[in-house]
């Protein structure tokens, strides 16, 4: 299982970069959004799969799976979620005031 | 008890910022408390290195959880000698503020910004976790984006869009490497990290997570073929934005390069430390390329700080005490340099109206003493003595000739040339020439803005001509960084 | 020592103090107390009795930098030479500078330089030498540039600081080397060490590196294009530090490596070589020269070349005349300087087809420049030291060394012709200048000034160096054994015999040479105008100076052509570029230290619903690609993310479920309202090409991600620390939810931050969203 959620966590980088490599914003936030699901799951999936119990501690089991890597997506989560939602207002707020939201169109030169 | 030490120049500039944030709109208050209280987490630093000079590293365990379970903070020579050097550009920073920001930029929180980067990076700096590493840099980046888009003109936006998507894109391959390096080797204390990979000599797939590892920092630190995004943003924003970026952000990223491959990723050098050979003379090569590619005297200095970021790497590649000590060397010498010339440089524009070299002429006539002091920024920044960054550069470069590098000395040494054109023909063509006539002087202005260079330009001396009073220490961090046993055991006491 | 050398700079701090008063009172003669008072401390050392004397003082003992100063026969003719010009020029300057100019600034810049030029020559630390080095390049860009508001001013500044700077780079660069193989700094000690040195495999590279260093100061061939440049400097300082001072600052460094060096026929090769060239063309270009300085620049040029080419000879005759000539040079040239800028003061103009016939009008300045030119020519007439010197290369080209390469010794046959020919078109520009200036028919209308004699105190400087000229012709043996000779040692490295000038030697060798100068100079100075026609063709458009106007306009353009072909602003372009860098080195990498690594052992086991759900989000990710409504694209990106927490579920992290499903829903709800009012998604219109080129990245981008996390799953070595974290979660920590444990005690440090970084990005969208409405308000 793990080797299919490797695969799974690189089809999500896969279509992640390939959305960062538009021009459109918006695609190129949906691609940042994938790349961070991707990012999680390998996480998760470096932590082992489904080797014990959820880590919530009860009499009588042994085995729980690995808590370490759920800490880290949890904080990790909690951040990419700020620095999308910041993403997003960005986006928005470049893109009304320089009237594209075409990334190409953005280049600008020397001088300003 | 003493112990909580390492965690004081994170946690004072979190509080105040976050204090800071209460009474924003005041905007007289809110200096001078910005201003004060810069002061005394200085002060604050200061005596934690000293502290850690006298008697060694402090370690905190935080939450009294025993390494490498909780999380560690390390405060020794290396990270605390940067956190203080952050602090010095921080206080010139600060006085230079009020002067170049507009009204709102203040209101809006720019002195919260100011103080979490300044907690971030010092937490960069001190943490030994690499999860919370990944932390500290989501905090400094998160602080700069607020920096960054300080204002919101159109240019800041258009920038500030890619430098936050590129960030990003580095830093989810940054959780995404610590999650691989992880598995492999089941922690993210990097002294314990440091402790397996040594044992089991960086078998396998480890020389490659440390690769990606490189290409994450390498990003942050704006090294050849990564830096891309580093110039335009850069100087997007007000100048002690740019200032406070370029001196502490990529330092950051070159910091954690210099930990990371000093301390974990240390057996496989023929690949890995051969290969940033190549990356810093590329970067030395087309970074000074860049910068006289330019008229914009501000793109001019962001483009510097690139081939400044290669001279570090060559200490790093070249893996011996003295390339170490040269890298450290070099560090503080240009943490200092960026930020003085970031501050010249927006000065200049200022009172100029442009910063485009071709409309500047004869601005000694109005304001000589500015004019002098970016002169010998010139020759600090170039590495003549008797300045700060001679030193520095004379320890790398005898790093790599002893380590044989005679190729990426040399590089080295002509990179240095082209540096030194590229300011200089700032002063010749902006101060130079004839008096320009159509400018009015505002003296008072250019007072407020030279009295933070001076104070920066004060310490860039110092470490030239004082050198042997920071020399030694620097060479006994050289020492520290070649045996990273002792990083270890100061961590994993057993 | 320290004090001495140190004077002029202390002295510098005051400078514009003094400058307050300048219209009572020069500031010139203030300065005058520097360079005077260091002449008369060290003059005493001067006599037969002399050795050398060292004293250090500590600068930075951690890298073996020091203040080391050593006093030997070198550099006591150097620091004699600098002082004593340094006065002479100095008491000039004072007449030759107007009350109205910056006189602070021009004398800050002199008496830095002077100190600088103090430390090249009594420096033994390799370091410090260079640090004084680069000192005497800057203050001579400042005191160049100090007309600043002309443009051939900061042409000729940057110009003679990129290639000074570039060779004292180079130098440091040999240094470093030198520094690491014999394991000291000092000069001295380095000499001890000759041998290790000379049989080192980096010996090569070392004298090519020091010897650039040198060339460059000393404008050798084809460095010397920076020399008529720097002629835009106010006449003493030409005098002083183009001529007299500075630029023998590579002589000097050359002579103070001979006794390292010279065990090498390389030595004698590029140090004889370059410096016979350098004669021969400087003299050449000499006379093509219509400004009076610019004579006097490629003249120097030569002068210096062939000092230079003594100093390879190696042979005590040779470095004896060597010697000669650099104090001979300092006198002649020095008031020849002097002469020409009393002309320039007088007349307005230095171009001498303006000038002619002024010998009536300023009878003094002409015959001192009579004086001056024969002494330069090498005239035989018994009271010009010039000719003695002259004599004395002559002579040592005709005794140079046998050597084992073929070519060295082809150059030691050829070196005695070039030598004659070089001194013919010294003589032949000799005469040119001082008949082109002094007789012939007045051309006052010409002029901008009506000539007459300067002022005497003008006068007074130039005319004690043709003292000085006449003194050593008449009594050439006065300075020999007790000050020449001891220079003469220290740069020959072993004790040699005075050698005796004499006017008379006999019908010798030399002597048919110096006739034959005379005779052929004499015949082509009178015929001048006839052949002057070759300059046109030869050298022609292809000069030095086109290739280093060349490099420096192409350092920018070049620059700006390359650097704006990536640097395009495009941020797909620079993700691009990343990308690829990061896939070809990981690949690389993972192939060199062969990474890769596949165990299926201890792997969960595959189920149904698990399969599916990956594959629902695996289709949901590349519809993201191809949907075209944005608001049906952030629906299908909100599938991957549900689809994240219903895998979540499953692999047993419920608090990780719990977070994903809020957090995803808002990202949603965000995303629909940021872009609501944004255009839709638009067909992609890129070629067929760059779509490949963006498929084949982010495919190789995922594949490598997945191939990096098999390996790194397969490879696990040691055991997870998270063990520990269960054991001690409830006895220590006090929770049964182990990730919430960790996440607040364990690791709290993370998530105090973690909610720092949400607290800031809070900040920052509130300034993003008001500072807009504040500015649409207005």
């Amino acid at each position: 299982m793990e080797i299919i959620m490797s695969i799974l966590a690189g089809v999500l980088f896969t279509t992640g970069v390939y959305n960062l490599l538009q021009k459109q914003m918006l695609r190129i936030i949906i691609g940042t959004a994938l790349i961070s699901h991707g990012a999680h799951l390998f996480i998760l999936t470096m932590g082992e799969l489904k080797t014990g119990a959820p880590p919530i501690l009860e009499d009588n089991i042994e085995l729980y799976t690995d808590p370490l890597p759920q800490a880290l997506i949890l904080t990790s989560i909690v951040i990419s979620f700020g620095v999308t939602s910041l993403l997003l207002v960005l986006a928005y707020r470049a893109s009304k005031e320089n009237g594209t939201d075409n990334m190409e169109k953005l280049r600008g030169n020397e001088n300003d | 008890m003493i112990s909580n030490l390492a965690a004081l120049p994170i946690v004072i500039p979190l509080i105040v910022g976050v204090l800071a944030a209460l009474f924003h709109k005041k905007l007289k208050l809110v200096r001078v408390y910005a201003q004060v209280l810069t002061l005394i987490n200085t002060g604050v630093v200061a005596y934690i290195l000293f502290y850690v000079h006298q008697n060694g590293s402090v370690v905190l365990e935080s939450g009294d959880w025993m390494a490498p379970f909780g999380i560690v903070l390390v405060a020794d020579m290396l990270s605390m000698t940067l956190v203080l050097t952050t602090n010095i550009v921080a206080i010139a920073c600060i006085f230079y503020a009020p002067k170049s920001l507009s009204q709102k930029q203040e209101e809006f929180y720019f002195y919260t910004f100011y103080f979490l980067l300044i907690s971030g990076v010092s937490g960069a700096f001190i943490t030994g976790d690499l999860f919370n590493l990944f932390v500290f840099f989501e905090v400094l980046l998160m602080a700069s984006y607020g920096l960054i888009v300080l204002g919101g003109e159109k240019v800041q936006l258009r920038e500030s869009m890619k430098y936050v998507l590129i960030n990003l894109f580095s830093s989810m391959l940054f959780v995404t490497t610590i999650a691989f390096l992880y598995s492999v080797v089941g922690t993210v204390n990097m002294a314990q990290i440091a402790e397996r990979v040594g044992e089991v000599e960086q078998t396998g797939i480890l020389t490659t997570i440390g690769i990606l590892l490189f290409f994450v920092f390498g990003t942050k630190a704006a090294l050849f073929p990564l830096y891309y995004w580093l110039p335009k943003p850069y100087i997007a924003p007000n100048p002690v934005i740019s200032a406070l970026f370029g001196a502490l952000l990529t330092k950051v990223g070159i910091y954690s390069l210099l930990r990371v491959f000093s301390l974990i990723f240390v057996h496989e050098r023929d690949v890995t430390h051969e290969f940033f050979i190549w990356i810093a003379a590329l970067t030395l090569i087309f970074g000074s390329i860049g910068a006289l590619s330019t008229n914009n005297i501000k793109l001019v200095v962001a483009y510097n700080i690139i081939p400044a970021v290669g001279f570090m790497l060559i200490g790093i590649g070249v893996y011996n005490s003295t390339g170490f000590s040269g890298t450290v060397y070099y560090l503080v010498h240009d943490m200092i340099i960026k930020a003085a010339l970031f501050l010249l440089v927006g000065a200049v524009a200022y009172l100029a109206g442009t910063s485009d070299l071709r409309k500047i002429r004869g601005l000694i006539h109005h304001y000589p003493l500015l004019g002098w002091m970016f002169f010998i920024s010139a020759f600090v920044l170039a590495g003549i003595p008797p300045f700060s960054g001679f030193v520095g550069k004379l320890v790398l470069l005898q790093g790599a000739m002893e380590a044989d590098r005679i190729i990426i000395a040399i590089i080295g040494l002509g990179s240095s040339l082209l540096i030194l054109l590229s300011v200089i023909r700032i002063f010749i063509r902006g101060f130079w020439g004839e008096k320009d006539e159509s400018i009015t002087p505002n003296r008072n202005a250019a007072r407020g803005f030279i009295m933070p260079v001076a104070f920066l330009l004060f310490f860039s001396v110092l470490l030239g001509v004082g050198a042997e009073w920071f020399y030694p220490s620097i060479e006994s961090i050289g020492d520290y960084l070649m045996n990273p046993e002792n990083y270890i055991e100061s961590i994993l006491k057993e | 020592m320290l004090f001495a050398v140190f004077l002029p700079v202390l002295l510098a701090i005051f400078i514009p103090f003094f400058s307050k008063w300048k219209e009572k009172i020069h500031t010139g003669y203030f300065v005058l107390l520097a360079p005077l008072s260091v002449f008369i401390y060290f003059i005493p050392h001067v006599g037969n009795d002399f050795s050398p004397i060292s004293q250090s003082y500590n600068w930075i003992p951690s890298l073996n930098i020091g203040l080391d100063f050593y006093l030997d026969g070198l550099s006591l003719l150097f620091v004699l030479l600098i002082s004593g010009i340094g006065t002479l020029v100095t008491f000039y300057s004072i007449f030759y500078l107007h009350k109205s100019e910056r006189l602070d600034q021009f004398y800050v810049y002199l008496l830095i330089f002077m100190t600088a030029m103090f430390g090249v020559v009594l420096s033994d630390n390799v370091f410090v030498l260079y640090s004084f080095w680069e000192l005497t390049s800057i203050s001579s860009f400042l005191l160049i540039g100090y007309w600043n508001y002309k443009e051939g001013s900061r042409y000729g500044a940057l110009k003679s600081m990129l290639i000074t700077v570039f060779g004292g780079l180079s130098m440091l660069g040999g240094f470093i080397l030198l520094s690491i193989i014999t394991e000291t700094t000092s000069i001295q000690a380095m000499m001890e060490q000759a041998d290790v040195i000379l049989s080192s495999e980096y010996f090569g590279l070392i004298l090519a590196l020091v010897l650039l260093g040198a060339f460059t100061k000393s404008a050798q061939f084809p460095f010397h294009i920076w020399l008529p440049d720097a002629m835009e400097a106010p006449t003493p300082v030409s005098a002083y530090l183009h001529s007299a001072t500075m630029v023998k600052a590579g002589i000097f460094l050359v002579a103070r490596f001979t006794p390292i060096f010279s065990g090498s026929d390389w030595f004698f090769i590029f140090v004889s070589g370059i410096g016979i060239l350098t004669l021969v063309w400087g003299s050449y270009m000499a006379v093509r020269q219509t400004d009076l300085k610019g004579i006097l620049a490629f003249s120097t040029i030569s002068q210096l070349g062939m000092i230079m080419s003594m100093l390879g000879f190696g042979t005590s005759v040779a470095i004896f005349a060597a010697v000669f000539h650099i104090l001979n040079h300092a006198t002649f040239k020095g008031s020849l300087f002097m002469i020409a800028g009393i002309v320039d003061h007088e007349t307005g103009t230095r171009d001498i087809r303006r000038l002619g016939g002024l010998a009536t009008l300023m009878p003094i300045s002409a015959t001192l420049a009579f004086f001056g030119t024969f002494s330069m020519a090498g005239v035989p007439l018994p009271f010009l030291n010039g000719f003695y010197s002259k004599e004395k290369f002559f002579e040592a080209t005709l005794e140079i060394h046998e050597s084992s390469i073929p070519f060295a010794n082809i150059l030691a046959q050829a070196i005695p012709y070039l030598a004659v020919f070089g001194s013919i078109f010294t003589f032949v520009y000799s005469m040119y200048l001082v008949f082109g200036t002094f007789t012939g028919e007045q051309k006052l209308d010409q002029l901008k000034k009506k000539p007459h004699e300067a002022p005497f105190g003008m006068l007074i400087s130039p005319i004690i160096l043709v003292l000085g000229v006449i003194i050593i012709g008449l009594f050439p043996n006065s300075v020999n054994s007790s000050f020449l000779a001891h220079t003469a040692e220290a740069i020959y490295g072993q004790p040699m015999e005075a050698k005796h000038i004499q006017f008379w030697h006999g019908w010798i060798p030399p002597l048919y040479m110096s006739l034959i100068v005379v005779g052929v100079g004499v015949v082509l100075a009178f015929t001048r105008k006839s052949w002057n026609s070759i300059y046109s063709f030869f050298p022609g458009k292809l000069s030095f100076n086109k290739v280093y106007d060349f490099l420096v306009d192409q350092s920018e353009k070049a620059s700006a052509k390359i650097t704006n072909m990536y640097m395009t602003g495009s941020l797909r372009l620079y993700m691009a570029l990343i990308l690829i860098a990061i896939l070809v080195c990981s690949f690389s990498v993972l192939w060199i230290t062969d990474g890769f690594a596949f165990d299926t052992s201890g792997l969960a086991e595959i189920t149904v619903h698990e399969v599916l759900i990956a594959l629902t989000m695996a289709v949901a990710a590349i519809c993201t690609i191809f949907t075209r409504n944005k608001i049906a694209a952030i629906l299908i990106l909100g599938v991957v993310g549900y689809g994240l927490a219903l895998l979540f579920v499953i692999y047993r992290a419920p608090d990780l479920a719990l977070t994903q499903l809020v957090v995803e829903t808002i990202t949603v709800a965000l995303f629909l309202l940021c872009f609501y009012h944004l255009p839709n998604l638009r067909e992609r219109t890129e070629k067929t090409s760059q779509k490949w080129i963006n498929i084949v990245i982010s495919v190789a981008f995922g594949t490598l991600m997945t191939v990096v996390a098999i390996s790194a799953h397969s490879t696990k070595l040691f055991d997870k620390i998270s063990d520990y974290f269960l054991e001690t979660s409830y006895k220590l920590g006090g929770g049964d939810n182990v990730v919430n444990v960790i996440l607040v005690d364990m690791r709290g440090i993370d998530t105090l931050f973690e909610i720092v970084v949400l607290g800031i990005a809070a900040f920052a969208i509130y300034g993003l969203i008001k500072l807009r409405n504040k500015k649409e308000a207005e």
